[in-house]
């Protein structure tokens, strides 16, 4: 911070650096506000002008947005940029749609689901498995698939002469006579045991998941904790729940299960809760009780913001 | 063990350093009482892990203090019509957009975008995809391909106007 800028540089300079999700200096922070007792009322007026704009942004839908931006060459970026976006959804929808049922290398059955869709796969030993919205998944044989992004609830006939091996993301996932829900969001793994057992990656780590357990993988690391068994799969009966999950990742979530797109604002916030579905199909802004966010529409989609 | 213990023991450890940061944020004499009602958001955070790092609870105390500047102002101001029908930040709920606020907003948008034709394309392109996209100031000096520090100065322009055109609003 240079002395020598008029305080209400300085105000401004650290109004953007605290609304950054990562700032980390509040003691920095306080030192410059000690520093002179005018500080702490340019940064208030500084941050209200920059809520009050938030505000105004928000408020207003894209498509007027982009037409006063259009009144006042140059162009705004944004459009084209927002045009392009729209574009690469899209494609990837028909993407998605059109490999919901076709024939992999290998013989392998891949099935894949639009965001808000979910699909019942009969596999013929009578094991079924649910998958969710958004979700990606090979079936290699009767005993042996890979899920390649998403979510899904298996219910496995127990053979312990030829067990059934997901494979997810980096790892194995082996039953033990077993009801189980895996979502991999990127490499993030989770696995949920409502009855029955399941070994992660036998050769390796060999983590045994039992019923009522839930098995999380994150970077090289797994965390083992309890579940309610009821609650495993629960997004099969249209429920889905979070425990300190991102605005990000809720965002998500949201998208695959409802097929409506949701984005987040920028927060580092962290919120667990329950989501009844139909509720969120019914009327986006019901998240906001449901777990104290602020919800606004931009465009086609609705943005998930803290506070 | 209650639920509440980490975040409590979290916030007892970090009081003096919070009261210290209420005052130099101008809570004055009313220091002893926003602690307090830092702590009553504090527990009622929905997730008391992500409450408990210092990080968290600062941001929340530099909120209340923002929020408290509001609530001061909407005392006070000459348009009173258009803060009260701003969604109070306290407030989980945002009401609908009613005709007034769409109006007021679309008038301040329109400053907005005026405002931002003074700063030039690249900070004006900037400014959206920070503020309206939500992408970081990393994610745009790779974007736009410039250094962080030429992000921070455009970004310094733009939210700089952004300041102005309040300053204008209240002036009118």
């Amino acid at each position: 911070m240079r002395p020598d800028q008029p305080i209400r540089e300085q105000a401004l300079a650290w109004a953007m650096l605290t609304r950054e999700p990562d700032f980390a200096d509040w003691d920095g922070f306080t030192a410059w506000l000690e520093a002179d007792a005018e500080h702490a009322d340019a940064y208030d007026a500084v941050q209200f002008a920059l809520d009050e704009a938030d505000a105004a942004l928000d408020i207003m839908p894209e498509t007027e947005f982009t037409l006063a931006a259009n009144d006042n060459p140059p162009k705004g970026w944004m459009t084209t940029r927002r045009a392009w976006l729209g574009g690469a959804i899209a494609a990837s929808l028909v993407l998605a749609l059109s490999f919901i049922f076709g024939f992999g290398p290998q013989g392998e059955t891949l099935y894949a689901t639009a965001p808000g869709e979910t699909r019942l796969i009969a596999l013929d030993d009578g094991s079924t498995v649910e998958l969710g919205g958004g979700s990606r998944l090979a079936v290699l044989d009767d005993r042996a698939a890979r899920l390649e992004g998403g979510q899904a609830l298996f219910t496995i006939r127990h053979d312990a002469a030829d067990p059934f091996v997901l494979t997810a993301g980096a790892d194995r996932l082996v039953d033990a006579g077993t009801v189980f829900d895996v979502r991999l969001a990127g490499k993030a793994l989770d696995l949920a045991v409502a009855e029955g057992a399941v070994i992660v990656n036998p050769e390796a780590q060999a983590l045994r998941v039992d019923a009522g357990e839930r098995a999380v993988r994150t970077g090289e690391r797994y965390w083992v904790g309890p579940i309610d068994p009821q609650a495993v799969g629960e997004w099969t009966r249209g429920r889905i729940s979070f425990e300190a999950a991102s605005l990000a990742e809720i965002a998500a979530e949201l998208t695959r299960a409802t097929g409506i797109v949701f984005t987040a604002a920028p927060s580092d916030i962290r919120l667990a809760g329950s989501i009844a579905l139909d509720q969120v199909r019914a009327d986006p802004r019901a998240l906001e009780a449901l777990l104290g966010v602020r919800v606004t529409p931009r465009g086609k989609g609705w943005v998930i913001a803290a506070e | 063990m209650a639920p509440t213990a980490p975040i409590e023991q979290a916030y007892l450890a970090n009081r003096t350093r919070l009261l210290r940061f209420l005052r130099a944020r101008g809570a004055g004499d009313a220091a002893e009482d926003l602690v307090q009602e830092l702590w009553l958001r504090l527990a009622a955070a929905p997730d008391p892990v992500a409450a408990s790092g210092i990080g968290y609870m600062m941001r929340a105390a530099d909120r209340l203090m923002i929020d408290r500047y509001r609530a001061e102002r909407q005392g006070s101001l000459r348009d009173r019509a258009w803060s009260e029908a701003q969604p109070g930040l306290t407030d989980n709920i945002a009401p609908a957009p009613d005709a007034t606020r769409i109006i007021a907003a679309r008038q301040h948008v329109a400053l907005i975008e005026q405002a931002l034709t003074e700063v030039g394309d690249r900070a004006a392109a900037m400014f959206r995809r920070h503020r309206i996209d939500g992408v970081t100031q990393r994610q745009l000096a790779d974007e736009f391909g410039v250094s962080l520090s030429t992000v921070e100065s455009d970004l310094r322009c733009a939210y700089s106007k952004i300041v102005a055109v309040r300053g204008m609003i209240d002036e009118a």
